[in-house]
């Protein structure tokens, strides 16, 4: 908590309390560089045994296990697992559709509250967090770091986002994939207003990568019910023509629409393995968190 | 197609309302900035096609909605192809019932009265074509009257038979007036009758009257005849044609004259007794009926010395129609035919007076009184039969009694006074006197009927030989009954409900015409207007029984039945007959 001098809007210090008591696991064994509180893919020294191995030359004697030498009159090594911590990359959706919000808060908001209160927890338990704010034709990328000093960095990098321009996501994940030189969670908070087929090629990509990727979709409660009374004029908030309609002559289709949309966006995330988590930002960002963490807590240990 | 309110075409303009309120609604949009933009896009890609036909459908139905409920209000109605296509449920149909006499007649086929048999093949016709209303009109009253189903006319009272003549013009006016009261829609009507030209009056000038009105409905109007015109060959009937009393050195007796008719001539002369009965007093005469007609003219028939009133019967045995077999009257003493003369001209009043005062029968007793127009508030309109008028016309109190007279059946003719003036009575006046270069001026008259009407062995009167000299200007409404060249009136008839009021344009005085010193036409004439003035005062008339009569029901007299339904009906009004004679016994 030392980390937070200043107020951050997106921050509520009770909530962040409340989090702190459930921890952020991967799903994936991370290699990290200090030990920390996930699995690595690596034997290490912790306290949980991992398995017995038949003795080589080279081995440390004093790894060995003498009561199974007298059980077995052979020579076994024992292995126990090695934690390690995680490099948690926050992927911010900042194009111009995150500053929707039907109910007061916008999505972009939504998404600052999620991506400030993951990276201060990641933070807390010795991770390394990084952000990279995806917006039209431009990025930011801050470098994972797990000193308490470059949470603040973070911080102002996603006070100071915007949302703006059309959605380079795709892109960003091909990018993000690429040049992550070790494995990461990767936490994707947008609305995903992009052809499923390209989030297919993008989560394929990450999980090649052996990243853990989890996925928050923010959708207003607004573009989800679709309820005018009036004909509208929608404009787009990411720079295309606007369209005329009759909200109730079209309501059907837009469902159906959407519907589909859902649907393959669903279909999607099961088949690459992604974390996927469908928001509607009507509800409180901390119920969504927690749901979050409790749910990899029991998902811990998976590979 | 035409429609009955055409006037609620104009809400028409209301089918334009779903395209206004589309288009109002098109201008009150809102502006939202909106994400979700890809949903928006691929659900208007989805409306390009059906989806846009359904919403310009959706629109058009609203408008055709809205045009067919004005169009429905409007009332369309259809004829020709279209009438015949659309036609389905009558909205009324009007049934028009003969009840006279000559439907009682057996039907020698159905075996049973001929308004029996109609009523139940009407009964069951109707039962089977659909209608909203079914509405009776009957010839006794002529007033409409709805009824609950078809089926009821086979048990109401007012479709059993009637003693009274039936109006088919007067029906159909009934319905007609019904129609136009009720807006009804289309319409069927529905006559039950035998075809008797007594009570079909082909002549009757409402026909063309009432021809011009059904063909003026805009809605359909049927029409369907459900006719007896069979009647039996051997039925015969008997009407009486006149009744007098005439008084003789023994007491007095009647003259009564009648006619016997059948409907076909039968190879073999009928002899069919005829049975008279005066004050119970029974006889018979035997007629040879040879052709389809009998007529016993002024058969005398002696009364007692102290039968100077009463009732008769004249009977025939019973045949196919019981209801045309008998013929009730009643007598009583011919009283004087009085005639009150006004003249201005004393040459003028004494040729009238002499026309009036000899009567054509010598059994007859006439009277006529000149008096002068100063006296005309003595003349004694209640036992008056005939007016004749040479004087200006009245006015104020006197008019009004002469228009009362005229009212009550009385007759009266005015010949132009010395200095005509401005005032009118019976919606005519005199204009200036003219004279005529042309001494033989007259160019047509109506030799048919009224006073100038053919005597009865068929000759015309001498009208044509009126050497006229003066002609007086007569304006107003009125019939001309005969008409100089170039068609100034020379007699004309006032429309009247009942009396007549003639106006003749010159007068029998020397210096005007030769109506006197050439008087047959003025003899016949003055004596025609007497006779019927003194039919319509006299202390007995024959009237139609049971026929409607407007003017006593309004005084709330008419027909009353006499006697219980169980026996025969005699009806009587005792509104319009004297007290002294007895039409029952």
């Amino acid at each position: 908590m030392s980390t937070i001098r200043q107020t951050r809007s997106f921050l509520q210090p009770k909530v962040l309390a409340r989090l702190a008591a459930i921890p952020l696991f991967a799903r994936r064994p991370m290699q990290g560089s200090v030990s920390g509180r996930h699995q690595s893919p690596h034997r290490g020294s912790s306290v949980e045994f991992a398995e017995y191995r038949e003795y080589v030359a080279g081995d440390d004697p004093r790894r060995m296990d003498w009561r199974a030498y007298g059980r077995t009159d052979r020579f076994y090594v024992k292995e126990f697992e090695a934690d390690t911590n995680l490099r948690c990359w926050l992927v911010l959706d900042t194009s111009g559709s995150m500053d929707f919000g039907s109910r007061g808060v916008a999505k972009l908001e939504y998404a600052r509250r999620i991506a400030g209160s993951l990276g201060y927890l990641a933070v807390e338990q010795g991770d390394a967090v990084g952000l990279t704010c995806v917006a039209g034709g431009a990025m930011r990328h801050v470098p994972p770091r797990r000193n308490p000093a470059h949470l603040s960095a973070v911080f102002d990098v996603l006070e100071q986002t915007r949302a703006k321009g059309e959605t380079p996501l795709p892109a960003a994940l091909h990018e993000l994939a690429e040049t992550a030189a070790q494995r990461a969670l990767v936490i994707i908070l947008s609305d995903f207003f992009i052809e499923p087929d390209e989030l297919r090629s993008c989560f394929e990509h990450l999980r090649f990568r052996k990243h853990d990727v989890a996925a928050f979709h923010l959708l207003d409660p607004l573009e989800l019910s679709f309820e005018f009374r009036r004909p509208m004029r929608f404009l787009d908030m990411e720079g295309g023509a606007p369209v005329f309609a009759e909200p109730n002559a079209i309501a059907e289709r837009y469902h159906a629409a959407l519907g589909r949309y859902l649907e393959q966006v669903k279909q999607v995330v099961l088949e690459s393995g992604v974390d996927y988590h469908r928001v509607n930002i009507e509800e409180d960002y901390e119920r969504v968190l927690s749901r979050f963490l409790i749910q990899r807590s029991r998902k811990r240990g998976a590979r | 197609m035409s429609f009955l309110q055409p006037m609620l075409l104009a809400g028409l303009a209301l089918a334009a309302l779903p395209i206004i309120i589309h288009l109002i609604n098109q201008r009150r949009y809102q502006t939202i900035r909106w994400g979700a933009m890809m949903f928006l896009l691929a659900a208007n890609r989805m409306s390009r096609g059906f989806a846009r036909i359904r919403q310009w459908l959706i629109l058009l139905f609203r408008v055709l909605a809205v045009a067919c409920l004005v169009f429905v209000i409007a009332r369309p109605l259809a004829s020709g192809w279209m009438g015949l296509a659309a036609a389905g449920r009558a909205d009324t149909t009007i049934v028009l019932i003969d009840r006279s006499p000559s439907m009682r007649q057996q039907d020698s086929a159905a075996g049973q009265s001929k308004l029996a048999a109609g009523r139940r093949q009407l009964a069951e016709a109707l039962g089977r074509l659909p209608s909203s209303r079914w509405v009776l009109i009957e010839s006794a009253s002529n007033k409409p009257r709805e009824l609950e189903s078809p089926r009821s006319l086979e048990h109401l009272p007012e479709t059993e038979p009637s003693g009274a003549s039936a109006d088919l013009p007067a029906m159909l006016q009934a319905a007609h007036d019904y129609i136009v009261a009720n807006q009804s829609g289309r319409t069927e009507i529905w006559f039950l009758s035998d075809l008797r030209a007594n009570d079909w009056n082909a002549a009757d000038a409402r026909w063309e009257a009432l021809r011009n009105a059904f063909a003026a409905f805009p809605q359909g109007l049927r029409f369907h005849l459900l006719a007896y015109p069979r009647a039996a060959a051997d039925n015969v009937s008997v009407r009486l044609t006149g009744i007098r009393h005439r008084t003789t050195a023994d007491g007095g007796e009647l003259l009564v004259s009648l006619r016997l008719s059948r409907p076909e001539e039968t190879p073999t002369p009928a002899s069919v007794p005829i049975q008279f009965e005066i004050e119970g007093a029974r006889s018979v005469v035997n007629a040879e009926l040879a052709g389809t007609e009998y007529e016993l003219r002024e058969h005398r028939i002696p009364l007692g010395p102290r039968e100077e009133r009463g009732w008769g019967r004249v009977s025939i045995p019973a045949d196919a129609n019981l209801a045309d077999n008998e013929f009730f009257f009643a007598f009583d003493p011919a009283e004087t035919r009085r005639t009150a003369i006004v003249a201005d001209d004393p040459a003028v009043g004494e040729a009238l007076r002499l026309a009036a005062s000899i009567p054509a029968d010598p059994g007859e007793h006439s009277s006529a009184e000149v008096i002068g127009l100063d006296q005309a508030s003595t003349i004694d309109w209640e036992k008056t039969a005939l007016v004749l008028w040479q004087a200006p016309l009245p006015a104020g109190e006197t008019a009004a009694r002469l228009e009362s007279f005229v009212d009550r059946g009385g007759q009266a003719i005015f010949f132009p006074p010395l200095q005509p003036g401005d005032a009118e009575l019976f919606a005519a006046s005199w204009r200036a006197w003219t004279t005529l270069d042309d001494s033989a001026a007259v160019d047509s008259w109506r030799h048919d009927q009224d006073l100038l009407a053919n005597t009865q062995s068929g000759m015309s009167l001498p009208v044509g030989q009126f050497e006229l000299r003066n002609i007086c200007g007569l304006s107003g409404e009125f019939t001309p009954l005969a008409s100089l060249r170039g068609g100034a009136p020379l007699v004309a008839r006032a429309p009247t409900p009942r009396g007549g009021a003639y106006f003749c344009c010159t007068t029998p005085a020397p210096r005007d015409s030769n109506l006197a010193s050439d008087g047959v036409v003025l003899y016949v004439a003055v004596q025609r207007a007497l006779a019927a003035g003194a039919a319509a005062i006299g202390g007995a008339r024959q009237m139609v029984a049971g026929q409607f009569d407007s003017a006593a029901a309004a005084n709330g007299g008419g027909w009353q039945a006499t006697r219980p339904a169980s026996r025969r009906r005699m009806p009587a009004s005792r509104a319009s007959m004297p007290a002294t004679t007895r039409w029952w016994p």
